[in-house]
């Protein structure tokens, strides 16, 4: 996808608005000029304001929202749930036994199926809440009263493509619109120079690959924009000109032409916002190095996250956590991570479960909990929506030896921030931590929670394609409402 | 069997399902009752399951016991289950409900046990296997779908099933079902879309100086009855431009401006549309448009993005058929079944099967590598190819189908499984499509001259002096090529049955599917004489077994695959094209596979239609057998894909022979071993003759022997026939015919649900439910006959909508792959009735449409709005002026190419890789960049890698490929602008732009002086022709003057006075600038 092409953005839709609505809109938000259509284009028109069941962009909230946006810290490869949030001392008495014997097995990616599996690492209680978290997270437990844990996640698919998609877009096959680009399409940015959706890429491209982050039959405008957490972080974004002023002049030459030739072809709208298009890609350009410039952030927050630590794949993460922080102060929508490579695998640890969980969580445990207590610090963790989640968990019985196999069956996400409970466990497996029995919770559920902390009612957040009118939560998705404070 | 399981299952039988489970828990009982061990949690795990802390629930009473129904219970359902009943559930499940949902009744007792689509809701006296629970817990449905009941009105339902599901003895309600809220007819009748294309008279109108073609008058018709009147014609500059790009994609040259504007006679737009019809362009142009409709791509998408292996053959196919002008019912035809056609269309160059290639748009969708659910994969892969074909040559979206009746549209779930029964009938293959014309003549007349050879050669044996002998004349019954006699056949047939998965002594004649002509015609018979290469020379040999056996004459065919890129499936390397034995589909009931083989090879399983055999699953159904002499069984373990339908391909290892004789399911060794041991005696009467024909052989004297003439004229006759074989050839993908099926209904679209068969047919709206009726196989030609119906209301005004949105930017129905109740209706009805009627009256002809619809006014209208006419109709519905179109973003980087005179024109062929960036990663990324400037090809040459799509075409719009895309979003974001000012593509083609103009000599730029440039200064007269040249191979018309003055001022005006421009003036950096600036202004990227 063209995501790193970074300037798409949730204020140019292609739907057609009358000149009031423009208007009205372009009170705030950048692009906001913008948002005029191309062209004015009669089969997008059920998208508009005539038609209710069509779904409009720009809808706006549908109730008070109680979050702005969404940090997703996307755990690629599916983090083990009985390792990480959800304790099975069954798993330490029955560890070595077949699972045959104790429970029905199901089909497997691998079909490689092991004995059953102990944790290797301990639980402890935290917080007031005493919500248990192993060692794997010394300092994400720290926070374990701002977080809502939900174990009883389900995903439909035990394939990481599939899961991907279905994580990201609701729908377990490519080509579908992102939820970045499904909350920019339905509430607009705030930002004034920077895209909407914005991706920020420690090193791994989930499977199923930039399209886990498209825009689908959404406009391009929505997609999301990969940023780097380095150097430039866009592409395209430098100028080529040897000098501002040389670009200036450039520019200047265009701006002539352009008002010297246009005449010939009548006023319309699309021509004048293809070229209000280049000075908002010129803000752009002046906003990008500004927002990378970390070093401007006082030695104690850099140290913080992480940004000194001895382990490469911390220093990339807490760099992402930092920007994201920056990213949401300057008013981006959606903001996700993926996750820097340590070596091994991402989270997909179908051996030496180990070395390999070890070293994912060593990467973002301290960037995270940063991260936290400075949205926390700094006011903004009350109407910033915080989603740690994999696109499914993994078998409480071992992969060959000492791995574990995907499992969609049963594992844990958690919340923290606008307008969660905190303090929260939602949900729960079976005694093996396998199968969701309490509370099951599809990701529809939660893509509809997540839209509701945003003010959007996910049932009438539509948009007519292919003779549908499509949603995020395609025909089901229950709000959890007890995860919400 | 005793006397308990069998009064079981007669009960079962009477029974109804909903009370089968209990029956199977009843039956676990009593086997172990007899001894029969069961696996049972050890008393440890028990208890650590089920703490006493949780306590137990109140055993299940006897369910069966209705007449036994307490007064506590029924008092029970009327206190507490009846009222929640009627609260939450009868709206959509009740004889009042308005629209009876999913077939399911709950408010009579009977209406829960027999149940709805899904089956029987409740098991009584088993809460926790009832689907009524599952579906109140939110654990499958998610009843009632308001909002989930509270857990004590959950738990009231929990009690009242395991305590027997009573219900007081009432009179039934009224079972009349309700009013169904799913009426075709009503449907078909409703809509404008499924209604008869009219035969219109184009209406009169008051300015009848304008129109130019009855199109005009439609249009104008409209505009005069809003008082409105259409906008000026366009210049003459601004119209070769827009037909340019409209028609072939590309601004026209200078040259070609100047030549157009020099021609005045009134033909002079005729003759232009009419030589950029026949550009090779066009089809580059056209076939972009195409691709977009068939989801193209060159990857699988998914994980690692695999190879959609010789993809760029459907591709040159698409660009060369739009450009032979095929016939539009032709066209479809041979995508939906190319394969098929007795006289395919041959490419008049090279003689090739063109009409094949068309088969491959079926299979560009994603593919999946190790799917778990193998079914459930086949059923997303039918779905997205059931979509594609639909929306793109029907214009309806019959996948919303798929798991309920259209919401909206005249398309039933039977509709849609009707269709999927095409594709369940329909096999994938790489075809050989350079030779497949040509070699299938060859085998054609093989199987003539062996006949020959065989009836020449028995007559001879038969009257041959030994054949009175008692051994010969038996013998020679075998060879008398009479059927085999039936009773035999029957009794082999039962001796193996029901473990023979497939037997080619009883295969049909359809069933028998090889791909290529290896394996012959028919599999061989007992007795069957043929020629065996031996160093003496060609013998004359007897088939002892029935087999399918691989001819040496086939031997030496050579494959070409396009250039690879990831190459992960495991069946890519097998050398399967034209030389695989294909089996007939079969459900397997038995996982432990044997096949009865002589030779070497591989068998392949081929599960669910699954053809992606890469990464840790599935790739048990690919096995590798050793060449052996001797008959060998070679075993697969398929128990994975019992209860799913396979069928097997044999494919022999490169120049080694191979005989496939049976294949049996779960067939005991010993029962393997009476098999043979029967075909044994059965190869004896063979052996028998073969040793009799030794005789014959061997008398009188080798050079008299009419036997040895005639097997040496015979091993002369293929030889002579065999040197015309095409041996090489290139691959693409391609549909064939499997086994003739038609497919289940699955219920809610859930694989794991199958429900009724569903005869394979055409739409019902259009059609009617009856099946079509089907001549051989798949059927997928009579289904192309009925899509091309001119009867068809779709089809025809599908593809004349499409043809209007490509040429003015809007359809006469906006959605243009969707006509359905969701879609926008028609601007203008009439019209678009008048164009589908004259799309048929000229030979389905897509250019001479595009003739007829850009020598309208109404093309040719400027994009000069008129301030009265935008505020009666903003929308511009009546078609007032001509909006700018904004480039595609193909359009836009082969326009950069011209003018930079980097276009290399070649056409066709492998795709040029594309392109990677740092930003594009991910699995799947090719291991090698592609060129910047892809090699000077036009777009449509650049590879399009679904996870690495290239970041320029994305950003301007063009489609990510996953549906049928007719109408593209055409969007404005930031980064346009970045692209255009610092991709390093583009700012190299500014670079190369300033050069070729640079590198025009002075003295040619003079000699077409121009006057308005008179009396200037030669240096700022050259500067001005090179600025002049620019715009007219750009814009296709000289610059104004205050735009030669700014761009003059740019170039000319020295350092020292403008500050900002640091480089020399006049010197390349200057022109490059200028050249970016020109590709950054709005005209560069719309059309007006």
């Amino acid at each position: 996808m063209s995501i790193h092409s970074p300037y798409r953005h949730a204020h140019f839709p292609t739907v057609p608005l009358s000149r009031r609505e423009m208007l009205s809109r372009c009170a705030s938000g950048f692009g906001a000029v913008a948002l005029a259509a191309l062209h004015s284009d009669a089969a997008f028109s059920a998208n508009n304001t005539e038609d209710i069941t069509g779904g409009a962009a720009g809808h706006g909230p549908h109730h008070t929202p109680r979050a702005k946006r969404i940090i997703f810290l996307y755990m690629d490869g599916g983090p083990s749930q009985v390792d990480t949030f959800d304790p099975k001392p069954m798993l330490d008495r029955y560890n070595g036994k077949d699972p045959g014997e104790l429970f029905k097995v199901e089909a497997t990616q691998f079909n490689n199926n092991g004995k059953v599996l102990a944790s290797p690492w301990k639980f402890k209680q935290y917080g007031q809440s005493g919500i248990p978290v192993s060692d794997l997270f010394p300092h994400v437990s720290q926070h374990v009263d701002e977080l809502a844990v939900i174990r009883s996640m389900v995903s439909e698919f035990p394939e990481h493509t599939f899961a991907n998609y279905f994580l990201h877009t609701g729908s377990g096959l490519q080509g579908r619109p992102s939820m970045g680009a499904w909350v920019n399409y339905g509430l607009g940015s705030e930002s004034q120079d920077l895209p909407g959706f914005v991706v920020i890429n420690g090193g791994l491209i989930p499977p199923g690959g930039l399209d886990c982050f498209g825009s689908g039959f959404l406009p391009a405008s929505y997609q999301g924009s990969v940023f780097k957490p380095s150097g430039t972080a866009v592409a395209n974004i430098q100028r080529t000109e040897a000098t501002s002023q040389q670009q200036a002049s450039k520019l200047s030459l265009m701006r002539r032409l352009d008002a010297l030739a246009l005449p010939q072809y009548g006023s319309h709208d699309s021509l004048d916002s293809a070229i209000r298009n280049y000075e908002l890609a010129y803000q752009m350009q002046m906003a990008v190095p500004e927002l990378m410039s970390l070093s401007e952030e006082t030695q104690a927050t850099q140290s913080m996250y992480g940004m000194d630590s001895s382990y490469e794949p911390t220093r990339i993460y807490a760099a992402q956590c930092l920007l994201a922080r920056r990213l949401v102060e300057r008013g981006v929508r959606f903001v996700e991570l993926t996750c820097p490579n340590v070596g091994a695998d991402r989270w997909d640890q179908h051996s030496n479960l180990h070395a390999g969980h070890q070293n994912n969580a060593r990467a973002v445990d301290q960037p995270i909990s940063a991260l936290l207590s400075d949205l926390r610090q700094r006011g903004l963790l009350d109407e910033t929506l915080v989603v740690w989640a994999g696109e499914f968990g993994r078998t409480p019985f071992a992969q060959g030896a000492n791995g574990r196999d995907h499992n969609p069956f049963g594992f844990t996400v958690w919340m923290a921030g606008g307008g969660v409970r905190p303090g929260t466990i939602y949900g729960a497996t079976d005694h093996w931590g396998y199968k969701a029995i309490e509370n099951r919770t599809e990701i529809h559920d939660l893509h509809a929670t997540m839209l509701h902390l945003l003010g959007v009612d996910h049932t009438r957040s539509t948009y007519r394609f292919g003779g549908r009118d499509m949603r995020l939560t395609d025909v089901k998705g229950h709000v959890i409402r007890d995860v919400i404070a | 069997m005793n006397a308990a399981p069998a009064l079981l299952l007669k009960a079962a039988l009477l029974l109804k399902a909903a009370v089968l489970k209990q029956l199977a828990t009843c039956l676990v009982l009593q086997l172990s009752a007899l001894g029969i061990p069961l696996t049972l949690p050890s008393p440890a795990l028990a208890q650590d399951l089920n703490p006493p802390s949780q306590g137990g629930g109140a055993p299940a009473s006897d369910p069966s016991s209705r007449e036994q129904a307490s007064s506590e219970q029924l008092e029970f359902f009327e206190k507490q289950v009846r009222p929640l009943l009627v609260e939450h559930c009868y709206e959509c499940h009740s004889g009042a409900s308005a629209k009876l949902q999913a077939g399911l009744r709950l408010d009579y007792r009977d209406g829960f046990l027999s149940g709805g689509d899904s089956g029987p809701s409740i098991v009584p006296g088993d809460a926790q296997a009832s689907l009524f629970v599952d579906a109140i817990r939110y654990q499958s449905y998610e009843m009632p779908p308001k909002g989930k009941l509270d857990e004590a009105a959950i738990e009231v339902f929990v009690q009242w099933i395991n305590s027997g599901a009573v219900w007081p003895d009432e009179p039934l309600p009224d079972l009349a079902a309700p009013a169904s809220a799913f009426d075709i007819d009503e449907r078909t009748a409703a809509h404008w879309a499924w209604r008869p294309i009219a035969r219109v008279t184009p209406p009169a109108v008051e300015q009848t100086g304008w129109p130019s073609s009855p199109i005009d008058h439609f249009i104008l018709h409209g505009l005069e009855a809003a008082g409105l009147s259409p906008a000026e014609p366009i210049d003459r500059q601004g119209l070769i431009r827009r037909l340019f790009f409209d028609l072939v994609g590309v601004p026209p040259t200078a040259e070609q401006v100047d030549a157009f504007l020099a021609d005045t006679s009134p033909m002079a737009l005729e003759r232009l549309v009419d030589s950029l019809l026949q550009l090779p362009q066009f089809g580059e142009r056209w076939g972009r448009h195409w691709l977009d409709l068939v989801r193209y791509a060159e990857s699988r998408g998914h994980e690692f993005d695999n190879d959609a292996d010789n993809a760029f053959q459907y591709r040159d196919y698409v660009i060369r058929g739009l450009n032979a002008d095929v016939p539009y019912d032709h066209w479809v035809t041979e995508h939906l079944a190319g394969d098929l056609l007795s006289e395919p269309r041959l490419n008049p160059q090279e003689g090739f099967n063109e009409s094949v290639l068309g088969t491959g748009f079926w299979f560009l969708g994603e593919w999946v590598h190790s799917p778990v659910d193998i079914r459930k994969d086949e059923a997303d892969r039918f779905d997205n190819m059931i979509d594609v074909m639909s929306k793109a040559f029907l214009g309806v979206t019959v996948a919303c189908a798929r798991c309920h009746d259209h919401k909206f549209d005249a398309i039933s779930t039977a509709d849609y499984y009707a269709l999927s029964g095409f594709l369940q009938s329909s096999d994938y293959r790489q075809v050989r499509f350079d030779t497949a014309e040509q070699n299938r003549q060859i085998a054609d007349q093989l199987a003539q001259l062996d006949q020959t050879y065989r009836r020449q050669i028995g007559a001879f044996l038969a009257d041959h002096p030994l054949a009175s002998s008692a051994a010969a004349s038996s013998a020679l019954q075998l060879t008398s090529f009479a059927a085999p006699k039936a009773d035999a056949a029957k009794e082999l047939h039962d001796l193996h049955n029901p473990g023979v998965l497939v037997d080619f002594e009883h295969l049909a004649a359809e069933d028998f599917l090889p791909d290529g002509h290896l394996f012959g015609s028919a599999p061989r018979r007992p007795g069957e004489l043929f020629l065996t290469a031996t160093d003496d020379g060609p013998r004359l040999s007897v088939a002892t077994h029935h087999a399918a056996v691989s001819d040496p004459f086939w031997h030496g065919l050579v494959s070409h695959h396009g250039p690879g890129v990831q190459l992960h499936s495991r069946l890519r390397s097998l050398p399967m094209s034209g030389r695989t034995l294909r089996t007939p589909t079969v459900l397997l009931q038995h996982g432990q596979v044997a096949c009865q083989v002589r030779g070497g090879g591989h068998v392949v399983a081929c599960v669910d239609s699954h053809r992606l055999v890469a990464g840790p699953l599935h790739g048990e159904t690919i096995v590798r057998f050793a060449p052996s002499d001797d008959w060998q069984w070679v075993n697969l373990n398929l128990d994975r894909y019992v209860g799913h339908r396979l069928h097997l391909e044999f494919v022999p290892d490169e120049e080694a022979a191979l005989e496939v004789a049976l294949i049996t399911q779960g067939a005991s060794p010993e029962q393997r071993a009476k098999l043979l041991q029967r075909q044994q005696e059965r190869a004896q009467a063979a052996e028998q003759m073969a040793a009799w024909i030794e005789q014959v052989w061997a008398d009188p004297a080798p050079a008299s022997n009419p036997l040895r003439q005639l097997v040496a004229q015979w091993a002369d006759a293929r030889d002579l026939l065999r040197q015309q074989v095409r041996a090489e050839s290139r691959l693409a993908m391609a549909m064939s015919d499997g086994s003739g099926e038609d497919d289940h209904v699955l219920i809610r679209g859930n694989a794991a649900q199958p429900g009724p068969l569903v005869p394979r047919r055409f739409l019902s709206a259009i059609d009617g439910d009856r099946p079509l009726s089907i001549n051989t196989r798949s059927g997928r030609l009579e289904l192309a006959a009925r899509i091309n119906d001119s009867a068809n209301p779709l089809t025809h005004r599908v593809i004349v909508n499409r043809i209007w949105h490509y040429l003015l930017g809007r359809g006469i129905v906006a959605t243009t792959d969707d006509f359905g109740v969701l879609g926008q209706m028609p601007t203008h009805p009439e019209l678009l009735d008048h164009l589908a009627e004259r799309f048929l009256q000229d030979g389905r002809s897509i250019k001479r449409m595009i003739r007829y619809i850009v020598l309208s006014k109404t093309y040719q209208m400027s994009s000069q709005v008129d301030a009265e006419a935008l505020q009666h109709d903003p929308k511009n519905l009546l078609w007032h002026h001509r909006p700018p179109k904004r480039l595609e973003g193909e359009a836009i980087r082969d326009a950069l190419l011209v003018v930079s005179g980097r276009l290399d024109a070649a056409m066709l062929g492998p795709s040029v890789p594309i392109h990677l960036t740092s930003f594009m990663e991910g699995r799947g990324r090719p291991p090698h960049s592609g060129p910047l400037d892809g090699d000077g090809r036009r777009s449509i040459y650049i590879a399009v890698r679904r996870n690495f799509l290239s970041p320029f075409m994305l950003a301007f719009d063009t489609p990510v490929p996953f549906s049928t895309m007719g109408r593209r979003n055409v969007s404005n974001v930031p980064a346009q602008a970045l692209i255009l000012m610092n991709d390093p593509f583009v700012v190299e083609r500014a670079r190369q732009w300033a050069e070729r103009v640079l590198a025009i000599p002075a003295e040619e730029l003079l000699r077409s002086r121009d006057p308005a440039l008179a009396g200037r200064a030669d240096a700022q007269e050259i500067a001005a022709a090179r600025i002049s040249a620019m715009y007219r191979s750009a814009f296709a018309r000289p610059p104004q003057p205050a735009e030669l003055a700014a761009a003059l001022d740019y170039v000319l005006a020295p350092p020292a006075a403008v500050a900002d421009r640091a480089t020399p003036a006049d010197s390349p950096a200057r022109w490059t600038d200028l050249a970016h600036a020109l590709i950054n202004t709005k005209e560069f990227i719309f059309l007006r």
